[in-house]
């Protein structure tokens, strides 16, 4: 038997005014790296790197799921709302989380819409960070399917959006792992994946943004597989080209989650991107 | 090519997994490698026909259009990128889906994986 390092509690913030009952996970000590998960998903997707010694030595990592998934609840009157993720509710709801647990200028590691919003808010709120990993991350990405297939009485959206998204994990994943990440979609809550896909691939606002980055004070620091078909390489290389000072690493036996659906293979690329970041002197305060 | 398809109609029977997955599905797909048409109807899950048009008389639910080589870069036991699922197919401008995407889609997994059951087995890989 072996207990786990991850602790996990609750936090309840202001979202769009009204409270959120955020769930987080964390492990480590030493800078702060605050983790989004994807779309559809939640802070499971991070739990191998949480779980790698090596890594938490010098690195808190910290995870929340994002209201509606996971452990977080939805807000109160959520029943009769239809969950459309917005750019300003996602970027509200990951500085109230930041100011929630006094985080001093984190990281900011964040995968597809995760990966989204940190180069929204690279572009944005720089000042609350002290760099940016983007994983799976491009400027805009619209949807190659319906959204709406995700969301409807007569079949299960969970189990569709699973077997959809399989289409961007790698042959190479371990089996054991390919199917915990798509375990996670398949226990998605009704709408939530769709609400994610609305944000993901109706907002194209980030794309006259990135020439405004500033990755000299905030360096931008791009991961992709390349067995992503939802952001292909060549997304993400176009991406790193409009912000400039952006570096970019290419995965060539991983997909679209490559921390949840192949660890092993991911890992040398997460501490490549930790090490492009710098260490400020507030983590020491 | 009709051999690929008698392969995963028979391999689909020792597949109990999937016959549970596809237990509601009874539909006819039309597999089109490079214009030859490839009629598989499946009842309750199971294949109970292969058959080689050219038809106009076979109805089909959906139907994916692609090429023999992709097809066979498909069945590879760790497929290159963009050959390693059919949506990748579409992706990269190898296969096209046509029909009722919606069936294709609530019964996705079922029949991704039953596409796959041509694929090569490699020795040691999970």
């Amino acid at each position: 038997m072996s207990i786990e390092p991850i602790t996990g509690r609750y936090v309840t913030v202001t979202v769009e005014g009204t409270a959120r009952r955020i769930y987080f996970e964390e492990a480590g000590k030493g800078r702060p790296v605050l983790c989004l998960h994807t779309a559809g998903a939640d802070t499971r997707q991070w739990r191998h790197l949480m779980n790698d010694a090596e890594i938490t030595a010098s690195n808190r990592l910290i995870a929340f799921d994002m209201p509606w998934h996971g452990k977080s609840l939805p807000p109160e009157g959520f029943e009769t709302e239809e969950y459309l993720l917005t750019t300003d509710a996602y970027i509200e709801t990951v500085l109230a989380v930041i100011d929630a647990l006094g985080l001093q200028r984190p990281v900011l590691a964040g995968c597809s819409m995760g990966g989204r919003i940190a180069l929204q808010l690279a572009a944005l709120h720089p000042e609350h960070f002290s760099g940016f990993i983007a994983i799976e991350a491009s400027d805009f990405q619209p949807a190659w399917y319906d959204i709406d297939w995700f969301h409807r009485p007569d079949a299960h959206g969970g189990e569709m959006g699973a077997a959809l998204v399989s289409a961007n994990i790698s042959p190479h994943a371990p089996e054991a792992e390919r199917w915990n990440t798509l375990w996670m979609f398949m226990q998605s809550g009704p709408g939530v994946f769709r609400g994610d896909l609305s944000f993901y691939t109706r907002d194209d606002s980030l794309i006259g943004r990135l020439a405004g980055i500033d990755t000299g004070r905030t360096p931008v620091h791009i991961i992709v597989g390349a067995y992503d078909l939802t952001c292909t390489p060549a997304d993400a290389a176009r991406t790193a080209r409009a912000i400039p000072g952006a570096t970019l690493a290419v995965m060539d036996e991983l997909g679209h989650f490559p921390m949840s659906e192949h660890p092993e293979g991911f890992r040398p690329f997460f501490v490549d991107a930790l090490a492009r970041m710098p260490r400020v002197r507030a983590e020491v305060a | 090519m009709i051999d690929r398809f008698t392969q995963v109609q028979s391999r689909l029977e020792g597949a109990p997994h999937l016959l549970r997955l596809g237990r509601l599905f009874s539909e006819t797909v039309l597999i089109e490698v490079a214009g030859d048409e490839y009629y598989l109807t499946f009842e309750a899950g199971r294949i109970v026909s292969v058959a080689q048009g050219p038809s106009r008389k076979t109805p089909w639910r959906f139907a994916l259009r692609t090429d023999a080589d992709a097809l066979e870069r498909f069945w590879q036991a760790r497929p290159e990128p963009g050959f390693h699922d059919i949506f990748g197919l579409v992706k990269i401008g190898r296969g096209r889906i046509d029909g009722d995407i919606l069936s294709l889609v609530k019964n996705l997994r079922f029949f991704k994986e039953v596409l796959g059951l041509a694929r090569a087995q490699e020795e040691g890989v999970a």
